[in-house]
C-alpha cells in the first residue's frame, strides 16, 4: 500500500519548504517525491534600475543565514562588469570573511538545524555522566587525528580554551539542564518531535548526551566564530561591502582606523576559536555519530550526487582581473570548478569536466527552466541563460484542494516557486559534498595541480575513508556523506581564515594598506553597457549572479542560487532536482514519521529564501501593471 | 509545573546561586535602560513571573532576525530560550516539523489563549491571494491572523515585519505589507533593523516578559529605550562631523583616520537605533566603525530613500534633544543649516570644491 505524506512546514531550515512523498509501506521505499519552495519575493525585480554599487545590499537580503555570500557574489558581479581589480588586502579580507562563513554556517547547521535528526534530548537524560565523560575521551582518542590536517599558517598555536570538558561534571550540568526542561512540561523548541522513532535508539544514551550538550554549548560559542564579519563589515548578519574592495580602511598608526592592530587581534582570536570549534567539537561529534550510522548500514540519500555534481570554485589566492575573461579561475585555491558524473561508480570511473569562464557566459551551458515552476516564459519549453532571464510569476494552484488551501501539489503541472537550473540540460547537485567530489576526482585523476586547499580536501577524505573502512565512492554519496563533507569543509574554511589572515599580516608588513580601488567609483567612468558574472561557492553550493548594466543602472539581474539547483522541481524532461532524488533514494521506516526524509533534506542545509527570480525589460509593464493598483505604503 | 514556574525558580533549577541571580538582575536592568533603583523591581518580577510561551512565525524574510537573535551575548540566547521564555513554535529552531509542529502550535494557542507572545519575522504578501508565502499549504497571512487572535501582544521583528523591508521596496512585486496592516487589534512592538541588534531583541523580550507589558513605545511603536536616539547622536565619529573632518572617498586618508562618513552617504543623521551606543557584539563594532556609512536599515522605507552613497541633502537637526517622533515623521526634507555650515568648514579644510 502506498500513501502520500506531506511535510509542511519543514522546520530548521531557512525559508519555506514543502515535501510530499509516496511510500510503499511494505518495502519502505519512496515511490514518488515532490519538493516545493513555497515563497517568492522578487528581489531581482526590485534591483532593476538601481545603482549597481548598492545592489549588494539588496541581494545580500536574499539570505540572512549564509549572510554575506550574496553580497560577495554581487560585488564580484559588478566589478566583473566594470573591469575593476580590487587590492590585495581586500581580496584577503573577503576570503577571511568567506572562511568565517564556512566555519560558522556549517557548525550552526550541524548542531542547531540538523543534530536533532540524529540525536534526542530525551535519550540524553538516560546517560550516565561518568560513562559519557569516559566515552568523550575515547572518541577524542579515536578521531582526534583529524586535527592534524589543520595547518596553523599563523603559527600562533593559541591555547585551546574551549576544549571539550570531558568530565562528568560538565556533562552532568548539561544533563540537568535538559532534565529540568523536560520536567517543567514546557519543552519549547524540543516539543512535539517524533522522539519515539526507533532511529533514536540506535546510539547509546552517552552519545546523545555528548551531542545535546554540545548543541547547547555551541549555541553560545557560535557567535564568537563570526566576529571577523563584525570587525571588517560592521555587523553580522549582513556585514557591509563596497564595489572596488572593502570599506574597512587599515592604519597601524591610528586607533580610530576601522582596522588597526587591536582590531586584527580580535580577528585572530576569533580565527583560533573557529579552528577549535571545528577541530575539537564539530568534526569529532560528526565522526562519532556518522560512523555508527554508517556501520548500521544507513547509506541512503545520495540521489543525484551519485550521478552529477557541479561547482564553480573559490578562494582567489590573489586579486584577479576578471571572471568572465578567465583570470579568476587561474587564481583560485579551491578547485571545485567542474562537473563530476558517476562518482558512485568509483573515483577512477567518474567523469570530470572542468567548468570555467566560458561555461558561465555560454548561453547554452547554464540555463533555467520554468516548466514546473510558477513562472512563465514566452516559450515555456525553453531554458534561458541568466543574462536573458525572465521572471513573470504565474501561480496555478494545487492538484487537490483549493487555490489557497492545498491538499496535494501537482507534480505534473507547476508546483514550486523555484526554477529549474540545468547544466547542458542536465540537473546537478551542488554543495560541500559536490565540491569534495569534484576536487577529489580532479586531483586523483590528475586534472589539476593541487593547491594546499585541494590537498587538504583529499587528505580529509582519505582519513575518513580509513576511519570508516569504506572507499569514498561508498560513503560520500549518502546523507551521512553530505553531512560529513560539510563538517570537513568547516575545518577547511577555518583554515582558510587562518591562511588569509597570515597573508593580510604579511602584506601590511610590506607596507601596503590599501583596501579599495576607487578609480571607477563614479558612474561617469563606466561604459554605457556592460555585462558581468559574479560567482562564489556559498556554504550551500555554487552561487552565480549575472548582471547587465545600462547607462549606469541595472538593466537585468539574475541570481542562480544553490538551493535553486538542489531544490528545483522537475524540468521539461521530467528530470528531478537533488532534493527529490535524495528522497527517492531514502528508506522510510514509518511513513507517518518520515524522520529519514527530514534527515536527508536537512543534510542539504536548504535555504529557501533564495527562490527569487529575474526580470526582463519586455516584462516590465506586465509586472508593474499587475501590482500597480494594490501597492501598499 | 505546567509553565507556572518563575524565572528565579527556573534559574535555581539551573544551578544559579542567589548572588549570581542578583548580579544578573542588575545587568539586565541596565540593559533595559532602567536606573539602578529599578533593580529590586526586576528581582521581584523575576521571582514572581512565570515563563511566557512564545510563538515565532516567519513570513517573507531572509531569517537574519533569527540569526541575529542567537548572537545575543547579554543575555545569552541560550538563557533566553531555555530559562526565560518557552519558545514553543519557531520554523528555524523547532525540532518538530510538518503536521506535528502545526498541531503543537494549535495546542499552545488554545492552552495559553491570551497569554502567549506572538513574534513575527518577515511579513505577509497580499498579491495572488497571499500565495507568494505558503506555510502548511495555506497562505502565511491566514496563519498570521489566526495566531494574532489569541496573542497577548505581538512583536514585529526587524524591518520586514515593522515596515516591509526589501521585498516591499519598489516595485514590491509580491505586495508585501508590514504586519500592522493586517493585525489591527493587538498591541504591536516594532523592533526594526535589518537585522535588529541582538541585545535589542533579547532586551525587549526581557522587558516584556518581566513586567508583563510592552516597554514604553514611541509614536511609531518602537521601544523608546532602544530607538530614542539617532545613530548620529551617539556616533563615535561625531566629533569629526562637528569639526568638519570628512571622508571624501573610500580608503582615503580621512577613512584611515576614522573621520565622519557623512559625505559617503551615511544615514546616521536620520536613523533611530542603538548602533551608536550599544553597537554590535557587545560593543565590538558597528557599520560606521568598520568604515561604511549607515544605510538606515531600521528606518521606514530605507531602500527607497535614495541611493546609499548619495550624500544626505538634509539633516533634520543638529541637536540630540530633538524629538524622535517629530523628526521621524519629517526625516527627509527638513532644514539642514548645521550640515551646510559643516560642509563649508570641510571645504576650507580640504581645499576641494564642494559638490
Amino acid at each position: 500500500m502506498s500513501s502520500r505524506v506531506v511535510i509542511d512546514p519543514v522546520s530548521r531550515i531557512e525559508g519555506h519548504l514543502r515535501l510530499e512523498i509516496e511510500v510503499d509501506e511494505s518495502s519502505h521505499k519512496v515511490t514518488n517525491a515532490v519538493s516545493a519552495g513555497t515563497m517568492w519575493r522578487g528581489i531581482e525585480l526590485i534591483v532593476k534600475n538601481r545603482d549597481p554599487r548598492e545592489v549588494w545590499a539588496f541581494t545580500q537580503r536574499i539570505c540572512g543565514v549564509c549572510t554575506t555570500i550574496h553580497a560577495l557574489a554581487s560585488v564580484r558581479n559588478i566589478e566583473d562588469a566594470l573591469d575593476i581589480e580590487i587590492p590585495k588586502n581586500a581580496n584577503y579580507i573577503r576570503n577571511i570573511m568567506l572562511g568565517t562563513l564556512y566555519a560558522h554556517d556549517h557548525l550552526v547547521h550541524f548542531y542547531h538545524l540538523h543534530a536533532l535528526d540524529w540525536v534526542s534530548p530525551l535519550e540524553a537524560i538516560k546517560a550516565d555522566p561518568v560513562a559519557t565523560a569516559a566515552l568523550q575521551n575515547q572518541i577524542l582518542q579515536t578521531y582526534g587525528g583529524i586535527i592534524s590536517l589543520y595547518t596553523d599558517f599563523l603559527g600562533g598555536n593559541a591555547y585551546p580554551r574551549k576544549f571539550p570538558k570531558a568530565t562528568p561534571g560538565y556533562f552532568k550540568t548539561f544533563q540537568d539542564k535538559i532534565k529540568n526542561l523536560v520536567q517543567s512540561g514546557q519543552l519549547g523548541i524540543f516539543a512535539a518531535n517524533w522522539w519515539d522513532h526507533p532511529d533514536y535508539k540506535m546510539l547509546p544514551p552517552e552519545v546523545h548526551l555528548i551531542a545535546v550538550s554540545h548543541y547547547l554549548n555551541m549555541l553560545d560559542v557560535q557567535r564568537e566564530l563570526v566576529i571577523p564579519h563584525v570587525v571588517f563589515g560592521g555587523k553580522n548578519p549582513h556585514p557591509h561591502y563596497i564595489v572596488g574592495g572593502m570599506n574597512c580602511s587599515i592604519s597601524m598608526n591610528d586607533m580610530n582606523a576601522p582596522i588597526n592592530m587591536e582590531r586584527l587581534a580580535v580577528v585572530e582570536d576569533a580565527v583560533y576559536t573557529q579552528a577549535e570549534a571545528a577541530n575539537l567539537f564539530y568534526l569529532i561529534d560528526l565522526l562519532a555519530i556518522g560512523q555508527i550510522y554508517v556501520q548500521k548500514g544507513w547509506t541512503y540519500g545520495g540521489g543525484l550526487s551519485k550521478e552529477r555534481v557541479l561547482g564553480y570554485g573559490d578562494y582567489p589566492d590573489e586579486p584577479y582581473k576578471s571572471i568572465k575573461n578567465g583570470d579568476y579561475h587561474q587564481k583560485i585555491l579551491y578547485h571545485s570548478n567542474g562537473v563530476v558524473e558517476n562518482f558512485a561508480q568509483g573515483v577512477d570511473k567518474a567523469k570530470y569536466y572542468p567548468l570555467t569562464n566560458k561555461d558561465l557566459t555560454d548561453p547554452d551551458v547554464i540555463q533555467e527552466w520554468v516548466t514546473h515552476s510558477w513562472y512563465q516564459y514566452p516559450n515555456n519549453n525553453e531554458g534561458l541563460h541568466p543574462w536573458n532571464g525572465i521572471t513573470d510569476p504565474y501561480y496555478t494552484g494545487p492538484k487537490e484542494g483549493t487555490k489557497t488551501h492545498w491538499k496535494y501539489l501537482n507534480e505534473n503541472g507547476k508546483y514550486s516557486w523555484i526554477k529549474s537550473p540545468r547544466w547542458k540540460n542536465l540537473p546537478a547537485e551542488v554543495g560541500p559534498l559536490a565540491r569534495y567530489m569534484i576536487v577529489y576526482t580532479a586531483v586523483k585523476q590528475g586534472h589539476i595541480k593541487p593547491s594546499w586547499m585541494d590537498e587538504m580536501v583529499v587528505n580529509q577524505i582519505e582519513l575518513v575513508s580509513k576511519l570508516l573502512n569504506l572507499p569514498p565512492h561508498v560513503w560520500m554519496p549518502t546523507t551521512v556523506g553530505r553531512t560529513a563533507a560539510r563538517a570537513l569543509e568547516c575545518q577547511l574554511g577555518a583554515n582558510a581564515s587562518n591562511y588569509f589572515l597570515k597573508k593580510l599580516y604579511d602584506n601590511i608588513k610590506a607596507g601596503d594598506t590599501s583596501v579599495a580601488n576607487m578609480e571607477k567609483w563614479e558612474p561617469s567612468t563606466w561604459p554605457s553597457q556592460a555585462k558581468g558574472v559574479g560567482i562564489s561557492e556559498a556554504p550551500r553550493g555554487a552561487l552565480g549572479h549575472w548582471c547587465i548594466i545600462k547607462d549606469g543602472k541595472i538593466e537585468n539581474y539574475q541570481a542562480v542560487v544553490p538551493t535553486t539547483w538542489n531544490g528545483s522541481p522537475r524540468d521539461e524532461k521530467g528530470q528531478q532536482g537533488a532534493f527529490e532524488r535524495s528522497m527517492q533514494d531514502t528508506i522510510v521506516l514509518i511513513a507517518k514519521e518520515p524522520l529519514e526524509i527530514l534527515r536527508s533534506i536537512h543534510s542539504f542545509d536548504p535555504c529557501l529564501a533564495c527562490s527569487t527570480h529575474v526580470y526582463n525589460t519586455q516584462k516590465e509593464e506586465v509586472v508593474s501593471f499587475k501590482i500597480g493598483g494594490a501597492c501598499y505604503e | 509545573m505546567d509553565g507556572k514556574e518563575t524565572f528565579w525558580e527556573a534559574l535555581k533549577r539551573h544551578g544559579v546561586s542567589r548572588r549570581e541571580f542578583m548580579k544578573f538582575s542588575a545587568i539586565i536592568t541596565g540593559l533595559m535602560g532602567l536606573p539602578p533603583a529599578f533593580i529590586p523591581k526586576v528581582v521581584e518580577a523575576m521571582e514572581t513571573k512565570p515563563r511566557v510561551p512564545v510563538i515565532w512565525v516567519h513570513g517573507l524574510e531572509c531569517t537574519c532576525c533569527s540569526e541575529s537573535f542567537i548572537r545575543s551575548a547579554t543575555p545569552l540566547a541560550s538563557d533566553v530560550l531555555l530559562t526565560m521564555i518557552s519558545l514553543e513554535y519557531d520554523d528555524t529552531l523547532s525540532a518538530a516539523a510538518g503536521e506535528a509542529l502545526e498541531k503543537h502550535k494549535e495546542d499552545i494557542m488554545k492552552k495559553y489563549h491570551g497569554e502567549y507572545i506572538l513574534a513575527v519575522e518577515g511579513n505577509p504578501p497580499l498579491g495572488d491571494d497571499g500565495m507568494y508565502c505558503v506555510v502548511g499549504g495555506k497562505p502565511f497571512l491566514e496563519g498570521l491572523k489566526k495566531a494574532a487572535e489569541g496573542a497577548k501582544a505581538v512583536i514585529a521583528w526587524g524591518s520586514c515585519a515593522s515596515w516591509g523591508c526589501v521585498q516591499a521596496a519598489k516595485p514590491n512585486p509580491t505586495t508585501a505589507v508590514p504586519i500592522h496592516k493586517v493585525i489591527t487589534d493587538k498591541p504591536i512592538v516594532k523592533i526594526p533593523g535589518c537585522p535588529p541588534i541582538p541585545e535589542v531583541m533579547t532586551g525587549t523580550i526581557m522587558y516584556t516578559v518581566l513586567f508583563g507589558k510592552l516597554p514604553p513605545l514611541d509614536s511609531q511603536g518602537r521601544p523608546k529605550m532602544f530607538y530614542g536616539n539617532r545613530i548620529h547622536d551617539t556616533c563615535y565619529r561625531r566629533p569629526f562631523f562637528n569639526e568638519g573632518m570628512f571622508v571624501e572617498q573610500f580608503d582615503d586618508e580621512g577613512a584611515k583616520k576614522g573621520w565622519c562618513l557623512y559625505k559617503m552617504g551615511c544615514r546616521g543623521p536620520t536613523t533611530y537605533n542603538s548602533c551608536g551606543n550599544l553597537r554590535w557584539y557587545n560593543g565590538l563594532s558597528y557599520p560606521i566603525q568598520s568604515g561604511h556609512g549607515c544605510i538606515g536599515c531600521s528606518a521606514d522605507g530605507f531602500w527607497d530613500n535614495g541611493n546609499f552613497y548619495s550624500r544626505e541633502q538634509n539633516i533634520p537637526s543638529i541637536g540630540t534633544e530633538s524629538n524622535a517622533n517629530k523628526v521621524g515623521a519629517v526625516a527627509v526634507g527638513a532644514a539642514a543649516a548645521g550640515a551646510i555650515a559643516h560642509g563649508v568648514i570641510s571645504k576650507i579644510r580640504s581645499g576641494k570644491k564642494e559638490d
